[in-house]
């Protein structure tokens, strides 16, 4: 085994700065100018309010607040950025990230180890990046009797189904991705498509321990959905709307987890079910099928698919929030900033003035952005710890159990759980579709 | 057909209904043991085990060494537990010999015994822990264990197949501060162990999965000549270090274990309740222990036995391991047989395995405290 | 000649002649070995009487009978191994069953050793020459498969064992059984 943790020299670390200093000199000589060159002298340039728009200006433009925070607002304000970095797959890929690593590191603890701890420099943060870069370079084995179109479609389908289904969770208010009238009808839709590409890839993969994992797959994923949709139920006829959006808003005061706690622990138990966590880890049975389902894929395919994976279970527990702990509602924790700062201060010798930024803070960062920001992400992470908790706790069960628990427990308890929305609604505690 | 079949392969039909599985050597669930399964949709048919991946030889290659160069040799079998498959072995050569064991001696080697038994049972309960898919109770006993070996390594210089007891009694001395760094280890042990019993004993999905699988009646347990704690877990009392105590054990205080089901979940009780046990047994022998003493008789170069036989058998980890030695006045044993304990557990498999769920068979499998690489020698 | 006396004997007694002439035996297991040669008379013989140890050779013919009596009469109920040891100067092979007892607590302590021989023939054809036993599984079920292990490893074939087949041996073993003493092992 090489040195794990090498002894500093000096010598060596002079001379990787040299040699790095060296290839940025020789890069930028060689590239850097030769691009610069041609920019000034052979494009032609705009004239912005009268002035050419050189690199120069371009720079300095850039820090110029008031120039430059519209263009962030009307940014922000696209599509694109919905979709791309917030609150779509930027910011979902982030969370999933963290929660790979703080499993590990919480498994960790656990089992009294340290968990990844080399690979950068405080506690092993960069090994999430070390294990993508290692992923990237594997080479992709296909079995020579796989079914090759399905094969490398599926994990292109499984991240496809995970990113849909990520992209109807509000996460503040108006911030979500797709905002339709019947989300959560549409979250069904979604959730419905994953045993079919679970099934898929285990079939195309033509051997007989996927072929095993992904029957398993199936058996669970089956079951669960039924009580999954049953508990949600109750929420629905409480709320009497089936928009996300909406079902956040009407937990102005209250969550419904308060009201509906039975509902939210056969929610809980089936989204461990179709997130395929220990302790419903069959489909991927180390210690009896190898990998499952997941045996044949090689490289970065099975990086797709543990990122699908991992943005599925962010999806599920940003669910779970939005419906029983009340999404983004929550105490007022950063006020919103009063109007005279954004207009400008002058304190003795200091004057802060940022022009441009009112009508930005005003429309697009406000208050209500930020502190729906922070408390949807404190309680995701809540959630998500209680689905990694389990890891480190309990066994595999065994595929009759699961049966059982699927289709006779859980069933009922949601049937009960709809019995106690419906008396609640009787009984003149509560009203439908009231927003508080 | 024009298949060249090699001679003395055994051939056999294959049925339509009935899918026999080969759950094999090179397999994550079955440690290195074939085991021939027939399955009928999700229940066993029929099991048949296949031993014998992992045979060496053991008793035919120690009829070519003399008594001495026999100690590396035997403790192969079991790496982490050679203290106690040696034990039989230097017993019966003693008394083939006539050599009488100084008193410290006799209580130093249940100290290494008891630290064996800690080391193969919690090696045990690691690979119980995976093939349930548990992986904290895989890393909980692999981490334990290191105390244990690190108070054998401090020993007998070595952390697994040490070597240690020879014809005369032990090899070397213990070191100085042993007895406190030892009492502290054990005492932190048993804190430990006790920690056990709230995430794997009263884990109510591992007790799903192991209460009432595989049982195994009393009458049963008797018949098949079972032994250990397959043989506690079932309700016979019958512990070798109580019923014919050997050396040291004469003077210790050995509380043996005994549950009633027989089911699977009491088979994997029983050597934590073990474990708990030997704390007690070694604090007991380090207290009884004679302070000062020689721990080693010098023997005469190539001894001899007569033309005599002997059969001695010891506690082992797996259940009473028995040394048959037969001599014929020569350095070496005439014939030498190891009757170890998971040999004579493995009669349980087809008998218990058979209408079991096949989600079943790696709780049944590993709770019979089999160990493949003695069952193979 | 107490009984507890003669069993905390060190273990340094030397068997020079037949036991019967040893005038200090322990008494609790000469009776067990009384009883039995007392039954069947001249087929068999008391080879030693020590300490929690008693050997009796059995001619083969009756080695059923006497393993049916030693389980009902005097209540050993398992075995803890069967050792087959090869004498080719004698041209026998001897088949040793080491029995003990769970459920009797006087007999926790006793193994008896029940030893016959059998015939051994120079070059062996296992389950087809003259080298065959009764097989004691009905008598006690847990020999099966130490009995198994004595087939494959020395050939002996066991007259009424359900399965007479290879254990430990690989599927393709076309050799000599191996714990014969004229198998010799690479490199000796």
């Amino acid at each position: 085994m090489s040195v794990i943790a090498p002894k500093f020299r000096l010598a060596y670390l002079l001379k990787g700065v040299l040699n790095d200093v060296f290839w940025i000199i020789v890069l930028v000589t060689l590239i850097g100018f030769p691009v610069i060159m041609i920019v000034l002298f052979y494009i032609e340039l705009p004239v912005l309010e009268g002035e050419l728009l050189t690199p120069f200006l371009a720079f300095t433009m850039i820090a110029h607040p008031e120039l430059s925070m519209p263009l962030i607002d009307s940014f922000m304000n696209t599509d694109f950025f919905r979709i791309a970095v917030f609150p779509g797959f930027g910011f979902a890929a982030l969370i999933a990230a963290g929660t790979i690593f703080a499993e590990r590191k919480l498994l960790a603890k656990l089992q009294l180890r340290v968990g990844p701890f080399y690979c950068g420099k405080v506690e092993g943060i960069l090994q999430l990046m070390g294990d993508g870069l290692k992923l990237i370079s594997k080479e992709i084995i296909i079995p020579a009797k796989a079914d090759k179109p399905i094969f490398w479609a599926a994990p292109v389908l499984f991240i496809g189904a995970a990113a849909a289904f990520v992209a109807l969770i509000p996460v503040a208010p108006g911030w979500v991705v797709a905002d339709v009238d019947v989300g959560l009808l549409a979250v069904f839709a979604v959730i419905g498509f994953f045993p079919i590409i679970t099934i898929l890839s285990a079939w195309s993969a033509n051997s007989k321990f996927p072929f095993i994992g992904g029957i398993r797959a199936l058996y669970q994923m089956v079951s669960f959905e039924i009580p999954l949709i049953l508990s949600l139920l109750g929420v629905v006829i409480l709320t009497g709307t089936l928009n996300l959006s909406e079902i956040v808003e009407s937990q102005a005061s209250f969550p419904w987890i308060i009201f509906l706690p039975v509902g939210a622990i056969v929610f809980f138990i089936c989204m461990l079910a179709e997130l395929e966590r220990i302790p419903f880890d069959l489909p991927e049975a180390e210690s009896e099928i190898v990998a499952g389902w997941l045996t044949e894929f090689s490289g970065m395919m099975y990086g797709l698919v543990q990122l699908g994976s991992y943005l599925k279970l962010y999806a599920f527990a940003g669910l779970f929030v939005v419906l029983f702990l009340g999404g983004w509602t929550g105490p007022l924790l950063i006020p919103s900033t009063p109007p005279e700062i954004l207009s400008g201060i002058e304190v003795g010798p200091i004057a802060v003035d940022l022009p441009g930024s009112e009508r930005f803070v005003d429309r697009t960062l406000n208050a209500e952005l930020i502190n729906g920001v922070i408390w949807f992400v404190l309680k995701t992470v809540g959630v998500i710890f209680f689905i990694l908790m389990p890891r480190g706790v309990f066994p595999r069960i065994r595929i009759d159990l699961l049966l059982q628990i699927g289709w006779y427990k859980l069933i009922g308890l949601a049937f009960v759980n709809i019995f106690i929305a419906l008396g609640l609604l009787y009984s003149g505690i509560l009203e439908p579709g009231v927003i508080f | 057909m024009s298949v060249k079949i090699p001679p003395g392969l055994q051939l056999e039909k294959v049925d339509e209904r009935i899918m026999t599985l080969n759950v094999g050597p090179q397999h994550p669930g079955s440690g290195h043991m074939r085991l021939i399964v027939q399955v009928d949709g999700d229940y066993i048919v029929a099991c048949d085990p296949d031993p014998g991946y992992v045979h060496r030889g053991e008793e035919k290659m120690a009829e070519y060494r003399n008594y001495i160069t026999n100690i590396p040799h035997l403790e192969r079998p079991v790496i982490h537990d050679s203290c106690n498959i040696l034990y039989p072995y230097v017993l019966g050569v003693e008394e083939l010999l006539g050599i009488e064991v100084p008193e410290r001696a006799k209580y130093v080697r249940a100290i290494a015994s008891e630290l064996n038994r800690f080391s193969y049972t919690l090696y045990w309960l690691a690979i119980y822990g995976i093939f349930l898919g548990h992986s904290t109770m895989f890393m909980w006993p692999a981490g334990d264990r290191e105390l244990a070996i690190d108070l054998l390594d401090k020993m007998t210089g070595a952390r697994v197949t040490h070597a240690y007891f020879v014809p005369g009694g032990v090899r070397n001395d213990l070191p100085a501060n042993f007895e406190d760094v030892c009492i502290r280890q054990v005492n932190y042990l048993e804190k430990r162990l006790k920690a056990y019993a709230d995430i794997f004993y009263d884990n109510p999905i591992l007790i799903s999965r192991t209460k009432d699988t595989g049982v195994l009646s009393r009458e049963d347990a008797i018949r098949l000549g079972t032994t250990g704690s397959v043989l506690r877990a079932s309700g016979v009392d019958f512990d070798v270090r109580t019923k014919e105590p050997y050396d040291a054990y004469e003077e210790l205080d050995v509380h043996t274990n005994v549950l009633k089901n027989g089911d699977s979940y009491d088979r994997s009780k029983i050597p934590w309740l073990d474990m708990l046990e030997s704390c007690n047994i070694i604090k007991q022998a380090l207290e009884k222990m004679p302070k000062s003493g020689s721990v080693r008789v010098k023997l005469k170069p190539n001894p001899k036995g007569g033309d005599d036989e002997v059969y001695k058998r010891v506690e082992s980890g797996r259940g009473s391991l028995g040394v048959y030695i037969v001599s014929r006045s020569k350095p070496e044993p005439y014939r030498l047989k190891l009757s170890v304990g998971s040999f004579r557990n493995l009669i349980c498999l087809p008998y218990l395995l058979k209408g079991e769920k096949l989600g079943n068979m790696p709780a049944v499998y590993w709770s019979l405290n089999y160990w493949p690489v003695e069952a193979d020698r | 000649m107490s009984s507890e006396e003669s069993k905390t004997k060190p273990v340094t007694q030397t068997q020079t002649a037949p036991a019967k002439k040893e005038p200090e035996l322990p008494k609790f297991e000469k009776d067990l070995s009384d009883k039995i040669v007392t039954k069947f008379g001249a087929d068999t013989e008391i080879s030693f009487v020590k300490p929690n140890r008693v050997r009796i050779n059995v001619k083969k013919e009756k080695i059923k009978d006497v393993a049916t009596f030693i389980r009902d009469e005097l209540n050993f109920d398992h075995a803890e191994s069967v050792t087959g040891v090869d004498f080719p100067k004698e041209k026998e092979i001897e088949v040793v069953y080491h029995l003990g007892s769970y459920t009797d607590p006087k007999l926790n302590k006793q193994i008896l050793s029940l030893a016959t021989r059998v015939p051994r023939e120079d070059t062996p054809n296992p389950g087809k020459d003259s080298t065959k036993l009764q097989s004691l599984r009905e008598i006690f079920y847990s020999v099966e498969f130490h009995e198994r292990e004595c087939f494959e490893m020395l050939g002996v074939y066991f007259d009424g064992h359900p399965d007479n087949r290879r254990l430990l041996l690989p599927e393709d073993w076309a050799d000599i059984p191996p714990m014969r003493k004229d198998f010799a092992t690479k490199g000796r």
